[in-house]
């Protein structure tokens, strides 16, 4: 029954550029043509990007670009795929960071040692803490996770022997080599990398890692559990769903996405301090998954890119004329807001603005101009 | 997998002719006495309805089956399993299917993974070996995939594999329900008021599924209606409740000819 003998297509050509010969095909990620020549043109642009050209200051906000998304993935499972919002994620991304600073520039375990240690305690941390926050819903769930931000903004400043305190810790000489790659400054063909280079190279591909991986999840058994629960949980239940398995099981996972952007994040800045990840940081992860697109991967990596490129232009513009006057850049300077502040109070307003015309994110645009192109001329 | 298939019937001729036991069954909430001492058997293959006025503790006795409530007193037992005090997510592998009175579907998720989702149970992936995919999760996908067109040929629900669950007519989600409960590969399935606000037309496509499925698959149903034309038409047993007491228990001809069931539904004189 699995497999229809129906794999070779008659020489005429295809009837159709969408038929569905195999259940395989309906399994496939990049499903058609057009896909897996978007495909080819990511990974060209992944080589031409950093090697062309782009600047320094270029390739860091795109490395950030990703190790953001790669965090708001993680968010996205919980809170997109399984309905549960969580403010906690900004502690996840703190205590990869800190185990960055601790096992891999303190104790200088190589990179391949400490990176999966520090995403093994974000999984075993949200696995803990877990059972605890999901038995609550709604703004319980939202309050207590909240709460986590507080606890472990307390931690990160009084654990001094291992955080370094409220002055925060650098992440020097941390390795950052995956067999011969030292992505720290790649050599590679006999021409040397930046380490902007180097690092862009590394993020991008534990991006597309992290994308392939939660992708395979929520396509798989536990991942359409998660959505079951996200859906109806009384019914999921019903039909043999566990919920508390799932949800604290989707809690784990997202919370070892979010210690993997931490250690990358830590990494790319070379210093990590408690106020990295407070409340602003969640809101910030909360806002690329709504403006994304709840329930999408890709959502997150778009979010990522408009959030990230918002706060960008906002630092770059901010001594402009326009925005100048807006925005306070020094002591003596007037305008109203610090570009933090600014960064956050448009990022509420962006969430309320989705929430209210575009519920499905930047990502339900896309998918809407695709279903456009593919049924033109009859788009109605 | 072969789950569209007769052959259940037959291999049950070394096990008891009963299939559930429910004795005693009494719930309360607060002062309320939602069931009281309600006893009953279910065959296997047997279509046993339950009928009562709105309030009589129809939808109480199925909760109680799928272990969402706990009764103060009584005993279930599903081929000899208790399950009283148990998980709600268990009753499915020891054997519950079940519909829902207000559609319980997710509506977020096509046809197909609804399905799907009705054979969680019987599938094994975790979350690490989902993220793999390579091998175990890919495989088990296919298998079940199959074992899903099944039910969608079944049940006529080829135009709407891939639509979402909750854009579709009622009609079609309350088939979709259906499906999904009997991906389950259930012993018993439960369907609580299957054509509720059904037309006609609809309610006459629906009872040709229970038929179908009865006769293809050999499955105990109970179920719980309010349309007795239906319920008199395809159940082989009837009971019938009032404000959680059974009132009677047998054929569709002797429940319907029963005074005390009369008198519940067009209200008598004493």
């Amino acid at each position: 029954m699995a497999a229809l003998p129906l794999r070779s297509v008659p020489a005429g050509g295809r009837p159709s550029r969408q038929l569905v010969l195999d259940y395989r095909d309906d399994l496939r990620i990049f499903p058609d043509r057009w896909a897996r020549f978007g495909l080819v043109v990511l990974a060209f642009l992944y080589i031409w990007l950093p090697t062309q050209e782009v600047s320094d200051a270029g390739l860091r906000t795109l490395s950030t670009i990703a190790i953001v998304a790669i965090g708001a993935i993680g968010l996205n499972l919980l809170t997109g795929y399984t309905g549960q919002v969580s403010l906690g994620h900004a502690f996840f991304v703190g205590v990869g960071s800190y185990s960055a600073a601790y096992l891999g520039a303190a104790q200088e375990w190589p990179f391949l040692l400490y990176m999966p240690a520090a995403i093994l305690l974000g999984v075993f941390l949200g696995a803990v803490i877990g059972p605890f926050a999901l038995r609550l819903r709604g703004h319980y769930l939202v309050i207590v996770t909240l709460g986590l931000v507080f606890l472990g903004m307390h931690v990160f400043r009084n654990w001094t022997s291992v955080t370094g305190g409220n002055r925060g810790t650098q992440i020097r000489g941390a390795d950052m080599s995956i067999g011969p790659l030292d992505f720290s400054g790649l050599e590679l063909f006999g021409s040397t990398f930046t380490r902007e280079q180097s690092m862009f190279f590394l993020v991008w591909a534990l991006l597309a890692l992290a994308a392939l991986l939660a992708k395979n999840l929520v396509r798989s058994r536990m991942g359409r559990a998660m959505q079951a629960v996200r859906d109806r949980d009384l019914s999921a239940e019903i039909i043999g769903v566990d919920l508390a398995r799932t949800k604290v099981g989707a809690f784990a996972i997202s919370s070892g996405f979010a210690a993997c952007a931490g250690v990358l994040s830590g990494l790319q800045i070379r210093f990590a301090s408690p106020d990295d990840f407070d409340l602003f940081l969640s809101i910030e992860y909360v806002a690329i998954v709504i403006i994304g697109g709840a329930g999408t991967i890709f959502g997150a990596i778009l979010g990522a890119f408009f959030v990230i490129g918002v706060e960008e232009f906002i630092s770059h513009y901010s001594r402009s004329e326009w925005l100048g006057p807006v925005v306070r850049t020094g002591p003596g300077d007037s305008g109203f807001f610090s570009v933090g502040e600014l960064n956050a109070v448009l990022f509420g307003g962006f969430i309320v603005v989705f929430l209210l015309f575009e519920p499905r994110g930047l990502a339900a645009l896309w998918l809407r101009a695709k279903a456009w192109f593919l049924t033109w001329p009859f788009s109605y | 997998m072969g789950i569209v298939n007769p052959q259940s019937v037959a291999d049950t001729s070394d096990e008891t002719a009963t299939l559930l036991e429910v004795r005693d069954l009494t719930l309360r909430f607060g002062g309320v006495t939602a069931l009281s001492e309600v006893s009953f058997d279910v065959d296997r293959g047997e279509l046993f309805a339950v009928i009562g006025p709105n309030g009589a503790g129809k939808t109480s006795i199925f909760n109680c089956l799928s272990a969402v409530y706990r009764p103060e007193n009584g005993t279930i037992h599903l081929d000899g399993t208790s399950l009283i005090g148990i998980k709600p997510s268990r009753t499915a592998e020891l054997g519950i299917g079940r519909t829902f009175q207000n559609l319980g579907l997710f509506v977020h998720l096509n046809v197909v993974d609804n399905l799907l989702l009705g054979r969680h149970h019987l599938m094994r992936t975790g979350f690490v070996a989902g993220m793999v995919w390579k091998g175990k999760a890919k495989r088990e996908e296919l298998e079940h995939r199959a074992a899903v067109e099944e039910i969608i040929d079944l049940l006529e629900l080829t135009p709407y594999r891939k639509s979402h669950a909750g854009l579709l007519p009622y009609g079609v989600q309350k088939r979709i329900e259906l499906g999904r409960a009997l991906a389950m590969e259930p012993k018993l399935l439960l369907l609580d008021e299957p054509v509720a606000g059904m037309n006609l037309e609809e309610t006459e496509d629906m009872a040709r599924y229970i038929l179908e499925i009865r006769r293809r698959l050999g499955l105990s149903m109970i179920l719980v209606e309010h349309d007795m034309h239906l319920v008199m038409d395809i159940a082989d047993r009837v009971m019938a409740l009032d404000f959680g007491q059974r009132l009677a228990l047998g054929t569709p001809d002797e429940v319907q000819n029963d005074e005390r069931v009369i008198e519940a539904y067009l209200g008598g004189s004493t």
